[in-house]
């Protein structure tokens, strides 16, 4: 049983991936720079591992305040929107406007205003997290049934019930996919926010080695990325299949 | 005994009317370009009665039945008495017990957390609406299904925890638009005798509406038939068949000399709305 379940899970398809890269790339004499020797990245790896290691947490921590700060804004302005027309026709045209300025062209306002800091790479982090979440948020809300709302309505629940006991619950699997876009987005943020300068960080390590062409330690971070990608994304699902299974019918 | 077929409706009761509507109408749209829904409707339920209202589809039975559930407003014309009191537009909401064609369980809810929402938006505490609950799955052939969440449950199931949701919002008068509509025959005859049972037991006052016929007869102290869009009263027959009802009774030459009768204004009506879609 335990090993079926193994076999079903995606761990043979890394192995076999893994065996690939190792066996492929000395046999068909692929040169470093385009794809270094498995063995040659692993022994990169093994030599910046404090540094690494270092970078992980510090990126892990920018994209999670980021995600969290903007996912609060994200959601308290998702409900706004639905509760209010006029702040959605007044405002919500600005943060499509706004959305669409590429990021970088902030990054070097907000490294002025807040600093090569934490602070800053959380407000990219949280910038890009902000809109799919109020978006995600405002539509959610706004697929309540309305013949539940009559229902609602003839059992004389107030608005605060009907919001609370309905439109949320209905909301929550739609809030749940601008979560999981947010998050992804948070840590593109991040990992760029840290390109306008720091010290500590992967996407630190990322420039460095870029401008140094150390390209086995480029893998490493690559590699490093989709893992703390991965451990953040397989959280929310996590999260998603225990508490929010149920689907709009 | 059959005269009543003749008066649209029967004065023959002078117990005070439970539900009694006095030229109701309800037009919509500007009035150049106006539907009328529903035209000058009478009726009056008395207490604990079983009233069955069938009409052919699109006749407006929908927007009646919201009006009754203070969901819209009927038009100024006439008016809605509830216990003999005139109900502001709206005011209806919350005094109804009102359960639409759909089950509209919530699907993050289980059956028993389903069940106790109108309680809850009562204000009753969770510990008693769960016992009050309680106490009624045994009767709704529910018991060990308190904590089954809808997507496991059948139809017929699904429509009983509707129907104790309806229950449990204890009003004295009961709106039932087609429950059974989407149920299979089988389930949809015992899920009619179970109900037969259900009201004999708590004696509330029900409004029931359905396009089928022989359900209309079955279940009803009176079947009310409409009339086409724009939709009115244009009978109202008092069923006399003995009370407990076995299946039975649907083969007796009584209720098959109602069923024609009924049949026979039916059809008439379905006709004319056929008719009225082929012209148009």
């Amino acid at each position: 049983m335990k090993r079926d379940a193994l076999l079903r899970s995606p761990l043979p398809m890394l192995v076999v991936l893994a065996l690939a890269w190792w066996l492929v790339v000395p046999a068909l004499k692929i040169e470093a720079r385009y794809l270094p020797p498995l063995g040659a990245v692993i022994a990169d790896a093994r030599s910046v591992w404090p540094d690494l290691l270092a970078g992980f947490w510090r990126t892990l921590l920018e994209t999670v305040i980021g995600f969290f700060i903007g996912a609060a804004l994200g959601i308290a302005a998702g409900i706004g929107f639905a509760q209010w027309r006029w702040l959605e026709r007044g405002v919500f045209p600005i943060f499509v406007a706004l959305q669409s300025v590429p990021v970088i062209a902030f990054g070097a306002i907000v490294v002025i205003w807040f600093g090569n800091t934490l602070a800053s790479k959380v407000v990219i982090a949280l910038y890009l997290a902000f809109f799919p979440i109020a978006v995600n948020t405002l539509r959610g809300l706004q697929e309540a049934d309305p013949q539940r709302m009559a229902l609602m309505r003839s059992f004389g629940a107030s608005s605060r019930q009907m919001f609370l006991k309905l439109s949320l619950p209905t909301a929550l699997p739609t809030i749940m996919i601008g979560l999981k876009i947010g998050l992804s987005l948070a840590l593109a943020g991040a990992i760029v926010g840290e390109w306008f300068g720091d010290t500590v960080g992967l996407g630190v390590m990322l420039l460095q080695a870029l401008y140094f062409e150390q390209v086995p330690r480029l893998w490493v971070l690559i590699l490093t990325c989709g893992g703390l990608g991965t451990l953040l994304y397989g959280g929310a699902g996590l999260i998603e299949r225990r508490f929010i299974w149920w689907r709009a019918e | 005994m059959d005269s009543s077929m003749a008066t649209p409706s029967i004065a023959a009761d002078h117990r005070p009317a439970h539900l009694q509507l006095i030229n109701v109408w309800k037009r919509f749209g500007p009035p150049e370009r106006q539907t009328v829904a529903v035209r000058n409707v009478d009726l009056a339920i008395q207490p604990g009665e079983f009233v069955t209202l069938i009409g052919p589809s699109g006749c407006g039975k929908s927007t009646l039945f919201n009006m009754i559930a203070g969901l819209i407003a009927p038009d100024d014309d006439g008016s809605i008495l509830l216990s003999n009191k005139v109900q502001q537009d709206y005011g209806l909401l919350g005094k109804v017990a009102f359960m639409p064609q759909r089950d509209l369980l919530f699907p993050w809810r289980t059956v028993i957390d389903n069940a106790t929402l109108p309680l809850e938006i009562e204000g009753v505490s969770r510990k008693a609406a769960r016992a009050r609950a309680e106490a009624l799955f045994p009767e709704f052939g529910l018991e060990g299904f308190e904590t089954h969440y809808p997507h496991q449950l059948s139809g017929g199931m699904r429509q009983r925890v509707a129907l104790m949701r309806t229950f449990l919002f204890e009003r004295d008068l009961v709106l039932l638009d087609e429950p059974f509509g989407a149920l299979d025959a089988l389930t949809r005859s015992m899920m009619q005798r179970w109900l037969l049972d259900v009201w004999a037991k708590h004696r509330r006052t029900v409004l029931f509406i359905t396009h089928d016929i022989d359900e209309a007869i079955f279940l009803g102290d009176k079947v009310v038939v409409m009339t086409a869009r724009p939709g009115t009263i244009k009978c109202a027959e008092r069923i006399n068949l003995p009370r407990p009802r076995a299946a039975s009774v649907t083969t007796t030459g009584e209720f098959i000399d109602i069923k024609r009768r009924l049949l026979a204004v039916v059809e008439e009506e379905s006709l004319k709305t056929f008719g009225g879609a082929t012209l148009a």
